[in-house]
């Protein structure tokens, strides 16, 4: 009957993978700064797999990480068919290696296609929450998870792949939380994250707005945003990316 | 069949066991057959309540390891008769109370008992879920001020889900709010929640309003439930929740500021 606090699942990513084709650094620092000031926004952090496959002779790899993130990638670790002393040379000196999988690799066209590729390529992005947004429809419909009672100050309720109905309030110190819409048919006084997964459509309504925090797919709002409409029925979405209260009735 | 009622609360110093030992009391008055069980183990005061303490030879703990017999344990009280107590311990670990041991002891107790009145420890941890656990009914003790009905709205959630007819998917806990120390003066001067307010937040029955009162301090010290002082307003309220709690509809009391006349404007009292 424990509630555990975290769980750990298995999940798929896809990562940017920098192929070396050069173990000398300084070739590496020039052409890696070409690239990202082509659109350094684009590269901003991007977790950043490094491929050592190509390289014929060894490298500094602590060189090679301060490298990455003095671009300010986010290194993530080493990866390619090495023999199992390299690996064992990389673990040891506290670096991840990630095994590959058979991932396509494609050319990112950045705004100037024209620079030579020579010593660096890129694979395919890697897709956060915020681009799923124009990459998957989401035009799905979810069904409604109904729940008939009040929410108690302290419990959770969530609709995984639904829309979540309440006939009832929802109290302080309480969540609800829905991958689709949120509807209160009473006061929500707590917190309601809809869209949970990245549903940036979903929306949150309810007959009186006194919640701590509302929040669609990750923007989200304190209490002292909501005072245009507190106390009374709205229903609130996103435009281009801003919460918006609208009174419902 | 014994009704087992817990009076609760989350919140400490809320009136649970003023309320625990008024409740029994009155419902013995009025001929059931009661037993009061204190679930504060290490920090008892049930029996100081209701003016015991100094014949208390075994208590709860004694009774699940064995030690002693519910006979041994229980106390009658000396005042009104139909009515015991059975003591928490004050030395021991709440730790000796398990689901089972809780279970058979509250059985046991059925058989000679109308109503089982469990005056439950304060906060959400294992004494105050052992005291819930097997309840039919709960008295949700609450003070008209936020943290109370914060709390109570917290344990209402736990009456809701990790009681015995919760697991059981049984018919839910009866619940009741009882609303402690209430000032209609206050409540006038928008300083303190209303009856309204804390219905709105809670939305459970109403199962009464008790003023804040000066006679339940003195009932406290000298080990006489409130109850009992049928001249204080406490007292009188007490008395309609026993009303209600056996079925009986009565007008809520004591909400209002009471409108003095002239003639007692005049000449005071």
């Amino acid at each position: 009957m424990a509630d555990a606090s975290i769980e750990f699942k298995g999940s798929s990513f896809t990562l940017s993978v920098l192929h070396l084709k050069t173990s000398e650094l300084a070739d590496i620092r020039i052409d890696l700064d070409k690239k990202v000031a082509q659109a350094p926004d684009f590269f901003y952090l991007v977790p950043l797999v490094v491929n050592i496959e190509k390289l014929t002779c060894s490298i500094d790899y602590n060189a090679i990480k301060s490298l990455i993130t003095e671009f300010n990638f986010t290194f993530v670790g080493f990866t390619g068919s090495v023999d199992k002393d390299q690996r064992k040379l990389i673990r040891e000196l506290g670096f991840t290696f990630v095994n590959t999988t058979k991932a396509q690799a494609t050319k990112i066209n950045t705004t100037s296609s024209n620079i030579s590729e020579k010593p660096i390529a890129v694979e395919k992005k890697v897709t956060k929450d915020n681009d799923s947004i124009a990459a998957s429809p989401h035009t799905k419909l979810f069904t409604d998870k109904v729940h008939r009672g009040q929410i108690r100050s302290g419990q959770q309720i969530y609709a995984k792949d639904q829309n979540l109905v309440i006939i009832g309030s929802v109290s302080a110190g309480a969540e609800v939380i829905a991958d689709g819409n949120i509807h209160v048919y009473g006061s929500l006084r707590g917190r309601a994250i809809a869209g949970a997964k990245g549903h940036h459509k979903a929306q949150i309504y309810c007959q009186s707005l006194e919640a701590e925090l509302v929040s669609i797919n990750g923007n989200y709002w304190l209490s002292e945003s909501m005072e245009v409409h507190w106390g009374t029925p709205v229903y609130i979405h996103l435009t281009d990316s801003e919460l918006t209260s609208s009174k419902l009735i | 069949m014994a009704r087992i009622i817990v009076v609760t609360s989350g919140k400490g110093g809320v009136g649970k066991t003023t309320s625990s030992a008024a409740i029994g009391v009155g419902l013995a008055l009025k001929g059931h057959n009661v037993v009061l069980i204190d679930f504060d183990i290490g920090l008892r005061n049930l029996d100081l309540i209701m003016g015991c303490e100094r014949r208390v030879v075994y208590d709860f703990v004694n009774v699940i390891n064995g030690e002693a017999t519910l006979n041994q344990a229980l106390i009658k009280d000396k005042r009104v008769k139909n009515l015991s107590i059975l003591p928490a311990s004050q030395t021991r670990d709440k730790d000796a109370l398990n689901k089972e041991n809780v279970g058979k002891v509250l059985e046991e107790l059925g058989k000679n008992f109308d109503f089982i009145i469990c005056d439950s420890p304060a906060g959400i941890e294992a004494g105050a879920m052992m005291a819930l656990y097997y309840a039919d009914e709960a008295i949700v003790t609450t003070n008209p001020e936020v943290s109370s009905v914060r709390d109570s709205d917290r344990i209402l959630g736990m009456l809701a889900s990790r009681s015995r007819r919760a697991e059981l998917g049984l018919e839910p806990i009866k619940e009741h709010l009882l609303l402690t120390r209430y000032s209609p003066k206050r409540v006038e001067e928008g300083e303190m929640l209303s009856v309204e307010d804390v219905k709105d937040i809670l939305s459970i029955p109403l199962l009464g309003v008790i003023p804040e009162s000066q006679a339940v301090l003195k009932a406290s010290n000298s080990g006489e439930p409130v109850i009992l002082d049928t001249e204080s307003d406490a007292g009188q309220a007490y008395q309609d929740v026993i009303e209600r709690l056996l079925g009986e509809t009565v007008e809520f009391r004591f909400l209002n500021v009471e409108k003095k006349g002239i003639l007692s404007r005049l000449f005071g009292g």
